[in-house]
């Protein structure tokens, strides 16, 4: 066994150690050199294509075929992509390991979880004249640098849109990079361009030049963090500055000629060089340390690190993690590295154990704390074992110890080691483990068809397996090459019982492969109505469809497929499959009201709903822009009725509004005043207030107006008008069907006292005391006094006299004394 | 996000807010927002304007004036995606905005409450999908109270009831859904009506979907751990159908916050009135004048109207406002006169003697609340001074009486002559028609002779586009003639295969339930008739039925009361129709009671005893009504809510708030025949 520290290098007063992961990595004859590789965060897949700019030896017609080729970090071919799609610009990973293609006419393809077709998008905004020169990617989106110096950023993959930031100044952008947005002050990413002498930083709204001096910059790098830029000066310094362009940091002098291939970050602070087969790895402060390796190399950062690839060996170089260090460091006396030692002690049976144990009594806690997050970061099993036993060792000894953080370190490197070996080949850190999530773990092994570890694991650690059944089954229908039937059975078989499993998505896979039938079968097993009812479209299932989306209660689906079957099929047999659902008429009806008036009106005709249709009518007379083709409308609405007894009156009304009209086009044409709109009782008013007693008589006659109507009428418009004579002709009238009351009202609301005063005495329906407040109200004292005389109230003489004054107080006196005297 | 965790009005405020404010920083620099109109009220709710300026909001538009301008280079459409029409007036405008303009502009849309396919598909066909942001803005419930929460969608009720579109229903059901997965599941779903069975089935439907939603959706992480158990704190829910209780909507509401609903209008918690009854604004702008509600900016309309009109924010932050709302109109002036007589005491104590400069110091403290009540007082005074003119006027007495006698159960024929007087009084027309469609629902429909007349006479009297609106209103089934034939079917329940009725027998209902209280008291109430100073809605009764079992037998059915009070009042606990099946039978619709159970009936218990078996839980019931909710149902519910006590709590939620104007002018024609 190795000693721990013997792969830890010092740079300044930290160290670094590069951890071997896997050998012989890829095909010895495969010359890395010509190959542009570049690997998905957190350890995933790795993608090479070759490079078109350099040349190699010809190895006959089937060589040159193009491919993408997916491996694993151990150098398992996953997949291989033939490539024939034009030149490859770029070739980026997202987070959830989708690999990107960018071509050089600025379309984007993008491989979703390493087995499926692409999906494509257009940058647009020039790419296709300008074209695409470079793009950076980083974990949720990327950006594209065109030939014209303009800039395009994509910040999702879902429903991309490709977004053109501000213009840059013209010039050869010598090396540029990205900061992502989750750094940004703004929230939306930033693009560092070296121009000229200069570092321009480009988003959405501006372009800002920092005014530097020491360029050209031939490389450019953000640290993982957001917060450090590496910068590679012409005169072959290295300058590590803040994100914000404030603060300079460090500088370091390489002292070679050629300038580096590449440069890009190990972790937050340190910074690597790379030459073909020479690595400079630069810490704080300008320290720095030197590798060398037998061929060439690519460098993959990673947020804690950076994994060095050659054609034979795949390392990884990071910062040795704190705990780490003050367990291993040599000469270590922390109480963790003390631990270790008394577990050793204790494997020897040496009582030298005790007394380790009791030198770092008061500490014990914090070492097998320190213990336990060492070995997280263990790539050896062996090593792994000794901390988690010395942790376990110290906390036999503590009295109080919560020891969840143990388990879950225990759970965790069971699932590292398990992803880490090389056929699976996911050489995880324990901090991208943590930054990763389970959950996505689990949705990269699903990736690679390792569902049986997939399972294992997510049982394993309680995670919802239907996603990697689901996945299964997918790829079952996508490869098996066995009968529909039996596949179909083999899937509900083994699917079916197990919670939240989504047959749609399986049903879908069936059908993108041409399976149609299998998908429709499949779909029967989905739960969810709702989900089914695209797929059934797809397919063709169009009335199925309907019935499925009716039946999930949500209207936007019914009306989704109402939309696509009416483009589909026939009217006559769009309107036979709406007629039997009354759900999918009314939102056919509600819709086109607003839409589309004419399916409705064929609508209406093919159901026989004449009273829908008429109204249907009578509405578009409303809108009609004149009056001919209202009273058009009118007739035709009419007409829909006319030969049904039982919609008589609606006839007779629609004939009623054409007459009305007749009357009142008369009446403008006579009297030069607006009638048409208003109704029959504002006719007759109007008439009445502009004294044509005739033509309303004429109108209430011809329109049946009851009697009771037109006398409300004629005193409101009279009353309007302050007809008082002929108000006070009528008060000499016998009989009013309304009653007197109304008139006495309307009047005295108009303020006439005088002329209500003269319906007070009609009211004989009313109580005296009613009347004597009716005389009050026009301030009649005297009259109010003679009308409780006559009923001989003397209480209410008594009110009345506390109420009057000057004459009206001789009055109301008087009659009291009369009604003593006659008593 | 603890299931067991009270369910909390703010929390959904916040919710929403942050939501929104999120959505707008996501789209970065200054920006123009375009609102539908509906959409400006509730949002104003929870977000001021000064803070949309905050989060670089420039101007606001509404949808509906199609003016939004090319100033900025950013355009964000606020709006609900469910409807065509509104689709198409985004697409058409994002048209306008890129044919007129000489810059670039980034569109964004945020679909209310969700995005939609429709939508989708129909910005693809008119060729702007590719060039937009689209996102969601999930604002469902929009809390107007603490204890009232509302999906402030102004037209469920003509969607559900006239176009029988099952749009409203199916989104209530989703933000029902949204409060289970924060509360737990409803333990027991019970409802009346034809649409709360469809309503409880989609939410049957939806959880049963919810376990494959959660699991197949990998951005949801977090709802792995949802697995459905039945809420602690929440009891049941109740939802209660519009189309089961019409006649109290048609009624004019007597309360004071329904008296000034039915007058001036109450939106979003404020209501609009003339200048000249309240006087004029004070000169620092109130908080509303600022809010997203009003925040057309001068750009959109002109300044003019805010002069005359001035808009006064009636909710719970306002204490006095807190005292009248619910109180019978009749008895606020009572008490306004004795909180002016307290203030006035209150405010006179500063000069009695000798006082020390700590009491000194203590008045002045409390000075600036005492300025407020003043000034609410005074606005208060002169709304219920308006009010009082037209409760006082002759036409409100009429329509009053009318009302009063249908309710009580006279015979319809006697106000046959009122309303033909009113008609030819040229009485509003909403009026008219409330009274004739409140006669046809509480008599099982207008006799078809009857019908056709009064059909004449408003036709003569307003208009013959008014064809239009009667088809309307017999399509909502406000306004029908009576069947005779069909009159049999209800007296034998049997006779209906579905078991439920479809016509209400109100004069049955209204002496089992006891829907007409004659000694109704006013100022002590002493049940919920005192809000339509006599009659008791039905629709709060129906709660009752539910929550106060020994109370409704008592009130119905004197003789059996001391049986029921033996019961111990445990035996309601979780709820049900019991005791009341045979008046239910006669109401319109069927009758839902629906048991929710978790999955793991050992994670229900072990939640349940972490909750201390219920012992100090004060427990929720919530009541959704589906198709709008009156205030005087509220007050009603609130009264409920005061008689159960601290160990229950009512929470209303509907889809929007409703009044008689409003159910009616669902159905109104608004065009005429205008010559153009």
């Amino acid at each position: 066994m190795s000693k721990p520290t013997a792969d830890w290098e010092r740079v300044g007063d930290r160290f670094y150690r590069k951890t071997q992961l896997y050998t012989s990595v890829f095909n010895p004859e495969l010359e890395l050199e010509n190959y542009v590789v570049t690997g998905a965060p957190y350890s995933g897949a790795v993608a090479l294509y070759r490079d078109e700019g350099k040349i190699y030896t010809y190895r006959g017609n089937q060589a040159a075929k193009s491919t993408i080729d997916i491996h694993s970090c151990a150098g398992k071919l996953i997949r291989q992509i033939p490539w024939d799609k034009g030149r490859i610009k770029a070739l980026g990973w997202s987070e959830d390991e989708r690999l990107l293609v960018v071509t050089d006419d600025g379309i984007v393809r993008g491989y979703a979880d390493l087995q499926g077709d692409f999906t494509p998008f257009s940058l647009g905004h020039g790419a296709e004249e300008h074209g695409v020169q470079a793009c950076k990617f980083w974990s949720t989106g990327f950006v594209a640098l065109l030939g014209n110096n303009s800039v395009v950023a994509v910040t999702r993959y879902e429903e991309p849109r490709p977004q053109l930031l501000a213009s840059a100044p013209p010039g050869e952008v010598v090396s540029w990079t990205v900061i992502p947005p989750e750094y940004t002050s703004s929230r939306s990413v930033e693009v560092l361009l070296a121009i000229g002498k200069t570092v321009y930083v480009v988003d959405a709204a501006e372009c800002e030049d920092r005014s530097l001096e020491a360029g050209p910059f031939r490389h450019i790098s953000v640290s993982p963090n957001g917060k450090f830029i590496a910068l590679y000066t012409e005169d072959s310094k290295v300058w590590v500055i803040s994100s914000d362009f404030q603060d300079r940091f460090s500088e370091y002098e390489s002292k070679v000629k050629t300038p580096p291939k590449d440069l890009q970050w190990c972790g937050n602070n340190a910074v690597v060089l790379a030459w073909e087969d020479e690595l400079h790895l630069i810490g704080p402060n300008g320290a720095a340390s030197k590798f060398y390796y037998d061929s060439f190399m690519h460098l993959l950062p990673d947020i804690d690190g950076i994994r060095v690839l050659t054609g034979d060996v795949c390392d990884f170089l990071q910062k040795v993690p704190d705990p780490t260090e003050e367990v291993f460091r040599l000469g270590s006396t922390s109480p963790a590295s003390v631990l270790l030692d008394a577990l050793e002690q204790l494997e020897k049976k040496s009582p030298k154990a005790d007394d380790d144990i009791q030198l770092i009594k008061a500490n014990l806690d914090e070492a097998v704390d320190v213990c336990v997050r060492a070995a997280g970061q263990e790539y050896s099993i062996h090593r792994q074992k000794q901390l988690l036993k010395a942790a376990s060792f110290g906390k036999s000894v503590l009295d109080l110890y919560n020891s969840d953080d143990f388990v879950d370190m225990t759970e965790a490197l069971r699932v590292l080691n398990a992803v880490r070996f090389y056929e699976v080949g996911i050489p995880l850190s324990y901090d991208q483990y943590i930054r990763l999530t389970p959950e996505r773990l689990m949705q990269r092994l699903v990736n690679r068809q390792e569902y049986l570890l997939a399972l294992k694991v997510s049982e394993y650690l309680h995670l919802p397996v239907d996603r990697i059944y689901v996945h299964w089954a997918r790829q079952k229908v996508r490869s098996s090459s066995t009968d529909e039937e039996s596949i179909c059975e083999e899937i509900v078989r083994k699917l079916d019982g197990k919670r939240g499993i989504s047959f749609e998505e399986v049903a879908r896979a069936a059908y993108d492969e041409g399976r149609g039938k299998l998908a429709t079968e499949l779909l029967e097993h989905e739960p969810r109505a709702g989900k089914q009812v695209p797929l059934l479209l797809s397919v063709g299932e169009e009335s199925i469809a309907l019935d499925k989306a009716i039946e999930s209660g949500d209207t936007d689906l019914v009306f989704f497929v109402l939309l696509n079957l009416k483009k589909k099929i026939p009217l006559s047999s769009f309107f036979r499959t709406i007629n039997s659902r009354p759900v999918a008429t009314s939102i056919v009806e509600s819709s086109a009201i607003d839409q589309d008036r004419e399916l409705l009106k064929d609508l209406y005709y093919q159901d026989d709903r004449r009273i829908d249709g008429s109204n249907l009518l009578v509405s578009e007379a409303l809108s009609a822009p004149d009056m001919g083709a209202a009273t058009d409308k009118l007739k035709m609405a009419a007409k829909l009725l006319r030969d049904s007894k039982e919609f008589a009156p609606q006839v007779a009304a629609l004939e009623d509004a054409q007459k009305l009209t007749r009357f009142q086009e008369a009446f403008e044409k006579d009297l030069t005043e607006r009638y048409v709109g208003l109704s029959v009782n504002e006719t007759m008013s109007k008439l009445i207030k502009a004294g044509n007693m005739k033509r309303a008589l004429k109108v209430q006659t011809e329109f049946k107006v009851p009697e009771k109507t037109y006398w409300w009428v004629r005193l409101r418009a009279l009353v309007s008008r302050r007809d008082w004579r002929e108000l006070e002709e009528m008060s000499k009238g016998r009989k009013s069907p309304i009653g007197w009351e109304p008139f006495y009202d309307e009047i005295l609301s108009a303020g006439n006292t005088k002329i209500a005063s003269l319906y007070i005495p009609k009211c004989t329906t009313l109580t005296v005391g009613e009347r004597i407040e009716m005389w009050l109200k026009c301030g009649m004292v005297a009259k109010a006094g003679e009308e409780a005389l006559k009923a001989k109230d003397r209480n209410a003489l008594e009110e009345l006299r506390k109420q009057a004054s000057g004459p009206a107080l001789l009055d109301v006196e008087r009659m009291i004394t009369q009604l003593q005297k006659g008593r | 996000m603890a299931p067991t965790a009270t369910l909390d009005a703010s929390d959904i405020t916040e919710k929403a807010r942050r939501d929104l404010l999120q959505l707008l920083e996501g789209v970065r620099g200054k920006k123009n927002l375009v609102i539908e109109k509906s959409l400006a009220g509730p949002v104003g709710l929870f977000v001021k304007f000064s803070t949309l300026q905050e989060y670089g909001v420039d101007k606001v538009f509404f949808l509906e004036n199609n003016n939004v301008d090319s100033t900025q280079r950013n355009v964000i459409f606020l709006a609900r995606g469910e409807k065509a029409r509104q689709v198409q007036a985004i697409a058409e405008q994002i048209k306008r905005v890129r044919r007129e303009s000489k810059q670039d502009h980034e569109f964004s849309i945020f679909w209310v409450p969700r995005r939609t396919l429709v939508s989708d598909q129909i910005l693809e066909e008119t060729g702007v999908l590719g060039e937009v942001n689209v996102a969601e803005f999930q604002m469902y419930f929009v809390p107007l109270e603490k204890t009232v929460l509302s999906l402030e969608m102004d037209d469920a009720f003509s969607d559900i009831y006239l176009r029988r579109d099952p749009t409203a229903i199916f989104l209530a059901a989703r933000a029902l859904m949204l409060l289970q997965k924060s509360q737990g599941l409803f333990p027991r779903i019970l409802g009346k009506g034809e649409n709360a069975k469809s309503l409880a089935n989609m939410l049957l439907h939806m959880r049963a979907e919810e376990d494959i939603d959660a699991s197949s959706d990998p951005s949801n992480a977090h709802v792995h751990s949802f697995d459905l158990t039945p809420s602690a704190t929440i009891d049941n829910l109740i939802i209660i159908d519009r189309e089961v209780d019409f006649p109290t909507v048609l009624l004019t509401q007597l309360t004071y916050e329904g008296l000034i609903d039915e007058t001036f209008g109450i939106q979003n918690n404020q209501t609009e009135v003339d200048s000249s009854i309240t006087g004029a604004a004070p000169s620092q702008p109130p908080p509303q004048q600022t809010s997203g509600a009003n925040s057309q900016a001068p750009a959109v309309q002109p300044p003019a109207p805010s002069a005359l009109k001035r808009k006064i924010l009636l909710d719970s932050t306002d204490k006095l406002y807190t005292q009248l709302r619910d109180a019978n109109f009749a008895i606020v002036g009572t008490l306004l006169s004795r909180v002016a007589r307290r203030l006035q005491s209150d405010y006179d104590s500063r000069h009695k003697a000798n006082q020390s400069i700590n009491e000194l110091r203590e008045f002045v403290n409390k000075l600036p609340s005492y300025q407020a009540e003043q000034a609410s007082l005074k606005i208060h005074i002169s709304l219920a001074d308006e009010l009082k003119k037209v409760t006082n006027g002759d036409l409100f007495l009429r329509v009053l009486e009318v009302q009063q006698n249908l309710a009580a159960g006279a015979d319809p024929s006697t106000v046959h002559e009122i309303i033909e007087e009113l008609i030819a009084r040229d009485c509003s027309l909403t009026t008219v028609l409330r009274l004739l469609c409140l006669e046809s629902c509480v008599s099982g429909g207008l006799r078809q002779r009857d019908l056709e007349h009064f059909k004449r006479q408003v036709l003569q009297g307003y208009g013959y586009q008014h064809l239009l609106t009667f088809a309307a209103l017999e399509k909502i089934g406000l306004l029908i003639p009576r069947v005779s034939a069909g009159a049999g079917a209800y007296l034998n329940p049997l006779a209906n295969p579905s078991g439920a009725a479809t016509v209400t027998d109100y004069n049955l209902v209204r002496k089992s339930l006891k829907l007409f209280v004659d000694d109704v008291n006013e100022s002590e109430p002493n049940d919920i008739a005192y809000v339509f100073s006599g009659y008791a809605p039905l629709s709060v009764r129906l709660v009752q039925c539910i929550l106060q079992k020994p109370y409704l037998a008592q009130l119905t059915n004197p003789r059996t009361a001391p049986a029921a009070n033996s019961q111990p009042s445990t035996a309601t606990a979780s709820g049900n129709w019991k005791g009341f099946e045979d008046v239910l039978a006669r109401i319109k619709g069927p009758t839902v009671d629906e048991v929710q159970k978790g999955h793991n009936a050992a994670a229900s218990q072990a939640r349940k005893t972490l909750q201390g078996s219920g012992g100090g839980q004060v427990k929720t019931s919530i009541v959704f009504f589906l198709g709008g909710v009156t205030f005087a149902e509220i007050a009603a519910l609130r009264y409920i809510d005061g008689q159960l006590g601290e160990k229950r709590r009512l929470i209303v939620a509907t889809t929007s708030m409703i009044k008689g104007d409003t159910a009616v002018g669902a159905g109104m024609e608004g065009r005429s025949f205008k010559m153009r």
